[in-house]
């Protein structure tokens, strides 16, 4: 059984996460991680969205 | 455009990477992509943010601006039918930067770029809001 994840909210820190990506720019399957963009003093946006191959 | 203001796009949706690869080769609107595509197959990142369907097993369709300390400022989530204004994302993340930079001001509704006016927020403008924005 997993733990429930406590949703974030705003004006509160975001555990940090690591996601795998396919990156355009190298053509390549790479990784990103919010304490890579924090230790590149980057803001971060993250755009969510259903599904690849659908329309909006 | 969002590079230039030291933002970092990256995409997200429960789609293997695999299938993001042969997306962004197969559609023509895609081609000049540049931005990371993320892959949340298990769904965990997308719960943490608050945007995952249990009963679709998708994510809705989720914004959120991080500032570069990992606070999360912005939240703005739609259902599945309605896309987002990525204009208004880009005019949110240049608020945010400028905002950062100048911790005393606050961009008030009309706020669409640097230069624009803002607020000074203090004792002196409560109730006198409209003169402050002349």
């Amino acid at each position: 059984m997993t733990e429930p994840i406590e949703t974030l909210r705003v004006g509160h820190h975001v555990p940090d996460f690591k996601l795998e990506t396919f990156d355009p720019a190298k053509s390549d399957f790479s990784e990103i991680s919010l304490a890579a963009q924090k230790t590149a003093k980057k803001w971060t946006v993250l755009f969510f969205y259903p599904a690849d191959f659908t329309f909006v | 455009m969002f590079k230039k203001v030291g933002a970092e796009v990256i995409t997200v949706s429960t789609d293997t990477k695999f299938v993001h690869l042969a997306w962004q080769r197969d559609e023509k609107l895609l081609e000049k992509v540049k931005y990371p595509m993320g892959s949340d197959p298990t769904g965990k990142l997308s719960r943490l943010f608050g945007v995952y369907d249990e009963d679709s097993g998708l994510a809705l369709r989720g914004t959120f601006i991080i500032s570069p300390d990992g606070i999360l400022l912005n939240s703005e989530v739609n259902f599945y039918n309605l896309g987002r204004n990525i204009d208004e994302i880009l005019r949110k993340v240049t608020a945010n930067v400028h905002l950062a930079a100048n911790q005393a001001e606050a961009c008030p509704a009309q706020w669409h770029k640097v230069g624009d006016k803002t607020l000074k927020p203090s004792a002196k403008m409560v109730g006198k809001v409209y003169e402050a924005l002349k």
